[in-house]
């Protein structure tokens, strides 16, 4: 048939505009908002601290390329998503790192935190929590942030806390605790930085404040609440708040989409479960930092908190 | 800003939805002659706006090339009433959901989707045919209410009809979202939405006796009633402009419109605004849902598009049933939203549109 009109058009499903958001943008912005607590690590323990996070990043990158590659899927590395998972492995790890650890962690992370459950998405667990569980569990020794920081003359609030309890804890004034003058994971502790980068994630609406706000919630309210029965053994909750993973943990780990409930309410006893148990690791655990567990433990309860789900319209 | 003149077609292209063609290629038709007829209830028929020959059909459309002028008679309906009346208005083309046990009539005349304001520039430039329309309608399904849904804040002229007035925010518009501004139900029972440009046809239908020939639709920000069947390439062109290769061409809104196949697709008279996007890269890729949720939380009827269309992705229609896709009424926000940018609406058509396929497989089995 001889064409009408030798006008060719482009023909797609609607939408035929969009919001303007993408994987990559939501990337850029996580990777955005670390900068600053990456620049506080760099400030607080040096060079150490870069060769840590560039390291991480790298490996994750490159694994994620090569598991693409032996899966025979097309490349995704472009969406930045892998580059913001290795920056968030290293957050999570000591300065002191070894590289073999720091390397051996980040792979871990995309192998078996993403790739193997599927393209972006697929995966249960929050992929940089995987591979630090598995370091954790793995090499005790090298992960342990007070032995492994002997030469640093700073101290680590929370294993002082879990060793000798809350009386000998050195660090407690709530400045140094937020501009990072206390060991932990080299980004993570650098609460005034996350801090910054979390409420820029949530003012510009990349995450939702939902988790966060329910994460610090749980925290507070246990912290406090152990607090109020026993002010000697137990800290305030100011002070949990601003140590270990807890800032970081809201507002970047806990917020991962995929490993997270979608819905206002679950999303909130999501957040709120997560935080009492953050807290009831530290207290009755055997980590001093209960964040990693406590979230990826909420992980676990998922699918069961997706299950609270109003009515659809007009069912009855 | 009306553009009234109706422009002298050389070709007319008429889209089939649910329609089965009556004529044959190389047939001389008459202009408003019957061309295909509808398969689904409430459903109007198909009439050419030219009369000519008919130079292609196929299962999605039927081409007339102009040839003479000559017209078919007009009905004469003022002898018909109740359901012939009806029946004869779906042979001219009308689009009328079954016409009993109706409670609640609603016409809705609200331009859902941003950028189209064609029901709103209807109500404040046509009074006559909807006068028309609005009566015929309220005789034919007698309901206790008939309501006129408008937005809030609109100045028109006096229609005699209750007012419903609607949030300026979409999906507000939206038929079930205006039933429930009506009724305070959702999905109530024994209520009709009508969309305004259908009693626009009833009333010109009713006055002139001839089938529904023009439509209006929204086009560079103003009304324009052009033919049913105008190509929309020459619809474009006399608004002054002028596709391009790689162009698309909507026929509806943005969230929820249809993208034009070739340049003379016809205008169908569900399309309510003919938009030109120059951008030619799509929205949708084939991605699989990363799993922000974005979609669940900005969802008006409170469904799990991301559950709904993975289902549908994968052929599980029955599990997207579970899921309550029909309940969905495809505002298209989903897609709009979507991290991933997937194609969210067209999933959820899909799925719809098996289930029904299965439903009337299991109807003929029956
Ligand atoms: S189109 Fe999407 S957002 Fe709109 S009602 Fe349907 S599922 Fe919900
Ligand atoms: S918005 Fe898109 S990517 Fe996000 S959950 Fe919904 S379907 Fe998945």
């Amino acid at each position: 048939m001889k064409p009408l009109n030798p006008l060719v058009l482009t023909v797609s499903v609607p939408p035929h505009k969009h919001y303007g958001s993408s994987v990559r943008g939501l990337m850029t912005a996580i990777l955005m908002a670390m900068v600053p607590a990456a620049a506080m690590a760099v400030n607080t323990f040096g060079v150490d601290a870069l060769r840590v996070m560039a390291l991480s990043a790298g490996v994750a990158v490159l694994t994620e390329a090569a598991c693409n590659r032996l899966m025979d899927r097309s490349q995704s590395v472009g969406d930045l998503h892998a580059l913001t998972v290795g920056l968030a492995f290293a957050f999570l790890l000591p300065a002191s790192a070894p590289w073999w650890l720091v390397a051996f962690g980040s792979a871990a992370s995309i192998g078996v935190g993403k790739m193997m459950f599927g393209p972006l998405g697929g995966s249960p667990f929050c992929a940089p929590l995987v591979g630090w569980a598995i370091c954790r569990v793995s090499w005790p020794g090298q992960m342990d942030l007070d032995a492994s920081m002997l030469t640093m003359n700073l101290t680590y609030p929370l294993g002082q806390l879990k060793a000798f309890g809350w009386t000998s804890v050195q660090i407690q004034d709530t400045k140094s605790l937020l501009f990072g003058r206390q060991l932990g994971g080299l980004g993570a502790v650098q609460v005034a930085g996350v801090l910054i980068g979390g409420l820029y994630l949530v003012i510009k609406h990349h995450v939702s404040s939902i988790i966060p706000v329910g994460f610090l919630a749980g925290v507070a309210t246990a912290a406090w609440l152990l607090h109020l029965i026993n002010p000697v053994v137990y800290p305030p909750a100011m002070f949990h708040l601003l140590t270990g993973s807890v800032m970081f943990g809201a507002f970047f780990l806990a917020t991962d989409g995929p490993s997270s409930p979608n819905r206002q309410i679950p999303m909130l006893l999501f957040g709120l479960l997560a935080g009492v148990m953050t807290i009831v690791i530290r207290v009755w655990g055997a980590y001093p930092d209960g964040v990693p567990f406590a979230i990826l433990l909420a992980n676990l309860f998922t699918p069961v908190l997706e299950r609270i789900r109003p009515r659809p319209f007009g069912a009855r | 800003m009306t553009m009234q003149a109706t422009p002298s077609l050389d070709l007319a292209e008429l889209t089939l939805r649910r329609h089965c063609p009556l004529v044959t290629c190389g047939q001389s038709v008459l202009r408003g002659e019957r061309l295909a007829t509808a398969s689904a209830p409430g459903a109007g028929d198909i009439h050419t706006p030219i009369a000519g020959v008919v130079t292609h059909v196929d299962a999605y459309r039927i081409r007339v090339e102009a040839r003479g002028h000559d017209e078919v008679e007009p009905v004469d309906l003022a002898a018909l009433s109740g359901k012939a009346l009806y029946d004869k208005l779906l042979e001219l083309g009308v689009d009328l959901p079954p016409a009993d046990a109706v409670d609640t009539l609603i016409v809705n005349g609200v331009d859902a989707e941003q950028g189209v304001l064609t029901r709103a520039s209807l109500l404040a430039s046509t009074p006559e045919p909807l006068e028309h329309g609005l009566k015929t309608i309220h005789a034919l399904y007698k309901p206790r209410l008939t309501t006129l849904a408008v937005l809030k804040g609109a100045s028109i002229p006096d229609y005699d009809i209750q007012l419903t007035e609607i949030d300026h925010n979409y999906p507000a518009g939206l038929d079930p979202l205006v039933a429930l501004a009506v009724t305070g139900i959702e999905a109530p029972d024994h209520t009709e939405v009508i969309g305004l440009e259908t009693v626009y046809h009833l009333g010109r239908v009713m006055r002139t006796g001839l089938p529904v020939l023009e439509t209006p639709v929204t086009v560079d920000g103003k009304l324009a009633i052009v033919p049913v069947g105008m190509p929309v390439s020459r619809v474009l062109g006399e608004a002054g402009i002028v596709p391009a290769e790689g162009d698309r061409i909507v026929l509806g809104g943005f969230l929820r419109g249809e993208a034009a196949a070739l340049p003379t697709q016809g205008v169908d008279r569900s399309a309510v605004a003919v938009t030109l996007v120059r951008n030619p890269a799509p929205v949708a890729e084939d991605v699989a849902c990363v799993g922000c949720g974005e979609c669940v939380r900005r969802c008006p009827a409170r469904l799990d598009p991301s559950m709904i269309t993975s289902y549908a992705e994968f052929g599980l229609y029955d599990k997207a049933a579970q899921a309550h896709v029909e309940v969905c009424f495809e505002c298209g926000l989903c897609g709009f939203f979507c991290l991933a940018h997937r194609p969210m609406l067209q999933y959820i058509r899909l799925a719809k549109s098996e289930l029904a396929r299965a439903r009337s497989r299991e109807e003929v089995a029956l």
